[in-house]
């Protein structure tokens, strides 16, 4: 029972950050290029989903978009949504930060190839923008792994949600919560590790490395 | 057909008039209040050195984006092998890809070895395939004799050999003209040697070029014409001689006073 909420935890976690991941470099993208009124959307979307508690932003998708849009939403796909407009909006920003930072010159140096502005963010911003952006991820990671835990509030049964029945069930409400945040920290801690590797592996050699 | 024509113009003083590769008319560059570029006209012929050297803030670097079309004149107008590059609706990645440019500050692309630094514009611009790509990568890494370090990174590399990557980059695209915007002056002044050779070695191959430089024994020795910018605009132009024998303007004696008194100390 707690691996299926454990399971349900880290699917949460992996598609708001990969989905999130695609958006946010949609959104940085559009943010930096996309003129006055894009930028302007895109900064009103980043304000809501930053500025407003996650458990809101839950269920406004759970129950007032299906009525507005007229569908049926599960619980699930609602999750999956929320988390990973969310996080979109949080690496929208490491993004965009790190795209500037490596924006003017090297996009300079592309066009002056004969480059297009397509193929320069393509191969000469992003790949150093996602290189630079990675200590963010980390961040961006472990807190979209514990906000995940918000999800018990629409009724999915994720690693918290499970604790939560357990500990009622037993009524060892220390022990099983403690060994729920275990699980939370032993998963965040290996993933933030395998991040820290791909970081050192992908890193730009430097003078040090050579020698 | 081009070869024809310039043999046919050939003059007796024992240069030709040949093709006009890059020209500017009448160009205007404003920041705001800031004229960078106040009305320069001038143009490249094929095979032709020109070094433009101005003070700090006289708008050579500005003037030279605009010739790439790095950036767009506010007014007046470009042209590349007679085309207009200022009109609406040019290709200007395919302009951009025949003038090379290299930086003041060098700008590699920092997560690109030396050879990947120059692959880039052959397989994405030219599209070359890449075995092609990498002979002829490696071929201008020879130009500048940098093939011993094909795949070091710029992080690894010192400024000059950062420098001559950038050279490189420029060359393997085959540019009608290749403009330098002080390529030397980002550098150690021990430095500085190594990437003057390099430019010597492309002068001596017929390169065209549009040099922004101080270097003035370089100058001297390879320029066809010496341009003088000061204040956004052309205030002298020449022969070399004339600069350093009797410049006419009142600035350009001052300017070349004080360069040659700082050549000398060195
Ligand atoms: N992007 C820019 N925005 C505003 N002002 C600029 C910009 N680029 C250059 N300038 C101004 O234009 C003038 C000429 O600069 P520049 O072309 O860099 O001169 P130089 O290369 O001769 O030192 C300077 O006053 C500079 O401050
Ligand atoms: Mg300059």
């Amino acid at each position: 029972m707690i691996l299926t909420g454990f399971l349900k935890t880290v699917q949460l976690t992996f598609f708001g950050l990969i989905m999130g991941l695609i958006l946010g470099i949609l959104l940085a993208i559009g943010d930096l290029y996309g003129g006055k009124i894009i930028s302007t959307i895109i900064k009103f979307y980043v304000e809501f989903f930053r500025g407003s508690p996650i458990i809101i932003q839950l269920f406004i998708f759970y129950f007032s978009v299906p009525i507005m849009l007229n569908i049926r939403l599960g619980s699930t796909i609602v999750g999956f949504i929320v988390f990973a407009l969310n996080s979109a909006a949080y690496q929208k920003g490491y993004i965009k930060g790190a795209m500037e930072s490596v924006y003017k010159d090297q996009m300079t140096a592309a066009l002056s190839l004969g480059l297009s502005k397509v193929q320069a963010i393509m191969y000469v911003v992003l790949p150093q923008a996602m290189r630079i952006m990675i200590p963010g991820w980390s961040n961006e990671f472990s807190s979209l792994g514990k906000s995940t835990a918000a999800i018990l509030i629409i009724g999915e049964r994720d690693l918290t949600a499970i604790g939560r029945t357990i500990a009622f069930r037993t009524f060892r409400f220390l022990e099983t919560y403690a060994f729920i945040a275990l699980i939370y920290f032993i998963f965040i801690s290996i993933v933030l590790k395998i991040l820290d590797i791909i970081y050192e592996k992908i890193k730009i050699p430097t003078i040090e490395i050579s020698a | 057909m081009g070869e024809q024509k310039k043999e046919a113009v050939g003059t007796p003083g024992g240069r030709r008039i040949a093709d006009i590769i890059l020209e500017c008319r009448n160009l205007w560059k404003i920041y705001g209040k800031i004229v960078a570029v106040k009305d320069v006209s001038l143009e490249v012929k094929e095979g032709d050195i020109k070094l433009i050297f101005g003070p700090s803030g006289s708008g050579k670097s500005t003037l030279a984006r605009c010739l790439a079309m790095l950036t767009t004149p506010t007014k007046g107008d470009v042209f590349l092998m007679g085309e207009c590059l200022t009109k609406p609706g040019v290709d200007l990645n395919k302009a951009r890809a025949k003038i090379g440019f290299v930086f003041q500050h060098i700008w590699l692309f920092h997560h690109l070895s030396a050879l990947g630094n120059i692959e880039l514009g052959l397989r994405r611009v030219l599209k070359l395939p890449k075995n092609e790509a990498r002979e002829q990568a490696i071929q201008a890494l020879k130009e500048v004799k940098m093939e011993e370090w094909a795949n070091h990174f710029p992080a690894q590399l010192s400024g000059g050999q950062q420098q001559r990557v950038g050279i490189a980059r420029a060359l393997a695209m085959s540019p009608e003209i290749i403009i330098l915007d002080e390529p030397t002056s980002a550098l150690d002044p021990e430095l500085t040697g190594e990437v003057i050779d390099t430019l010597r070695d492309l002068a001596k191959k017929g390169t065209t070029m549009l040099v922004i430089s101080h270097e003035m024994p370089f100058a001297r020795e390879v320029a066809d014409e010496m341009i003088f910018l000061d204040e956004g605009m052309i205030v002298e132009r020449g022969q070399p001689e004339l600069f350093f024998t009797k410049p006419s303007s009142e600035r350009a004696r001052r300017f070349m006073a004080r360069l040659i008194k700082l050549t000398r100390r060195e």
